[in-house]
């Protein structure tokens, strides 16, 4: 009966272009990335073996940019989980999860998510964050605090990217934990009433416990997808202020299409591969993530 | 007995407080934008001008659509996202169908766990060196790079999504089907594709947003006929500082975002079970 379904007739076609579309670029990235190639001056590229990658380690601004995605990815991790955890434990909680309003929030919620990225930094750009007519500025005004030059402030530009990114991101989270949390058994809830736990114990003890798994996939998820992000940064500061918000996308983008060498922007894109392939296998060992794949 | 019922008011308080706080959070800005769209900003911009409904106007509208070229951006935009669609569903949808169907669960484990990993691959290593490949072979900014772009992209997470969904079917109702002499091919198309229709809707959905608003790739690799919407406002709005311009980029933006925002309300079900789909076994 098993042999019937022929499953490598079905995996087969999707396989070899799903490998294709992806290792073509890759082998052509870690090809590019030993040669030196300008690229307005195609046709004179010449071998020159791991000089990109000796240059890349020594150079001032692969480090910005390796420091800079690195606390952007972990910085937006942290919000995100904070927000979603939060707004999904107040959505499930006792006198809010049955109500009418759950459907048409959860609906809401989903905006930011759907919302072009490059319109979100624009937006941001433009209206949210700007030093004289931004929303920003002009809530903070009302309550007495002095508006900021948000995004031409060195040091306030990255947590402004920061704070933009988990404006785009939570969402997701939120509606993973959500569903995780209207999974959970009424009865497990209700015999820990029972027993005299009020609402706050059995949100940390009984529901956040359970969900625990979803809330470690799921920051992997936010943490790889922050620290490869382009497009937000891009439209909403560039590579900012004093290279404030100078992620390694931006500087691929910067030294490859900018400055013309193709062969160094290849070789920052494939150790950006490898860092991030790297940073998987750790975060996935420490959490032993290879088992729920097996569920 | 007063103190415990202050106590509840304070904590529903409390609640409410929250998600009407995150609600703002998460529409304000989309209002404001949309506030400046249609209001005169060579006169006003600031806030509360912006709400009080004067300068009402539908010129930054009209200068998007002329002076923009919006229409020959969205245009373009339809057609890589349609195609993306369309390509990533018929990739995809087989390729899961048949991991759902795979009897050891050792080589199955390795499949599902190859889709997973390569989730993470950054976009600047598929993008870079597409650019370049296709400078060299004398093709530049064709539809086709970019949707082979958007493949590698999008099919990572929509084979995911649709083993999840193909999981769910039952499998006495495939196997009634054999019976009954259908072909391995017949049980797929009669049988299991109606049944996972809904998580076909929402990985479509979710393909077509995620292409549209894609912006990376068709930087890289959209050539001048190509151009979407995306890569047409940051052109048009790239480095704008200028007052006046501020509403013409709001109407820009909005007639990019509003569309798609008002679609995914209406669509929300199907959006909200894809998302949540794999990630909640239940």
């Amino acid at each position: 009966m098993r042999k019937f379904y022929r499953p490598w007739v079905f995996i087969i076609p999707g396989l070899i272009l799903g490998l294709l579309t992806l290792g073509i670029p890759i082998y052509e990235a870690i090809k590019n990335s030993f040669y030196n190639i300008r690229l307005y001056r195609l046709g004179s590229e010449f071998f020159i073996g791991l000089e990109n990658y000796i240059r890349l380690l020594n150079d001032p601004i692969f480090l910005i940019a390796l420091r800079v995605s690195l606390i952007f990815a972990i910085g937006c991790t942290v919000l995100v989980l904070l927000f979603s955890i939060l707004v999904s434990s107040v959505l499930t909680s006792d006198k809010i999860e049955d109500s009418k309003l759950t459907r048409p929030l959860m609906a809401l919620f989903i905006v930011p998510f759907v919302t072009t990225q490059v319109v979100t930094g624009i937006m941001g750009r433009t209206f949210i964050w700007q030093t004289e007519f931004g929303l920003v500025n002009y809530l903070l005004n009302l309550i007495g605090i002095e508006g900021q030059a948000w995004l031409t402030t060195p040091y306030l530009a990255l947590p402004t990217a920061i704070i933009t990114n988990t404006w785009r991101l939570t969402p997701l989270a939120l509606l993973v934990f959500y569903a995780a949390l209207t999974t959970i058994p009424k009865t497990l809830i209700e015999s820990a009433k029972l027993d005299g736990a009020n609402e706050f114990k059995i949100l940390t003890k009984i529901k956040l416990p359970i969900i625990r798994y979803h809330v470690i996939f799921i920051s992997l998820i936010i943490f790889t997808s922050a620290f490869r992000e382009f497009d937000v940064i891009f439209s909403l500061t560039g590579r900012g202020p004093a290279r404030a918000t100078n992620v390694l996308s931006i500087m691929v983008y910067e030294q490859g299409v900018n400055v013309g060498n193709m062969g160094y922007a290849n070789a920052i894109a494939f150790t950006m591969f490898l860092i991030v392939t790297v940073l998987t296998i750790i975060y996935m060992l420490i959490f032993k993530i290879g088992n729920i794949g097996d569920q | 007995m007063f103190n415990q019922t202050l106590k509840h008011k304070l904590k529903l308080a409390f609640k409410y407080f929250v998600l009407l706080g995150w609600l703002l959070f998460c529409i304000a800005p989309i209002i404001v934008f949309f506030m400046a769209s249609i209001s005169d900003t060579s006169l006003f911009q600031t806030i509360p001008e912006l709400f009080s409904l004067r300068g009402l106007t539908l010129d930054n509208y009209r200068i998007s659509i002329n002076q923009g070229n919006f229409l020959f951006y969205l245009r373009n935009s339809l057609i890589i996202a349609g195609s993306a669609l369309a390509t990533v569903l018929i990739v995809c949808t087989p390729m899961a169908y048949g991991i759902t169907k795979l009897k050891s669960p050792k080589v199955k484990g390795v499949l599902v766990f190859g889709v997973l990993s390569t989730r993470f691959i950054p976009y600047v290593i598929i993008a870079l060196p597409l650019y370049l490949l296709f400078i060299r072979l004398g093709f530049t900014g064709s539809l086709f790079g970019v949707i082979m772009a958007h493949l590698a992209m999008q099919t990572p997470f929509i084979v995911w999504l649709m083993i999840g969904f193909f999981a769910g079917v039952p499998k006495e109702i495939e196997e009634a089907a054999i019976i009954d002499g259908c072909s391995s091919l017949q049980v797929f198309t009669k049988v299991s594709l109606p049944i996972v229709l809904p998580g076909l809707n929402a990985a479509a959905i979710l393909a077509f947003i995620i292409s549209y608003n894609e912006f990376l790739f068709a930087l890289f690799l959209a050539g001048p006929n190509n151009r979407p919407l995306t890569v047409g406002i940051m052109r048009y709005a790239g480095g704008a500082e200028v007052g006046a311009q501020f509403g013409v980029i709001a109407a820009f933006g909005s007639m990019i975002v509003v569309p798609i925002i008002i679609f995914a309300l209406i669509v929300n079900r199907y959006i909200v079970s894809g998302m949540t789909q794999g990630a909640v076994k239940e």
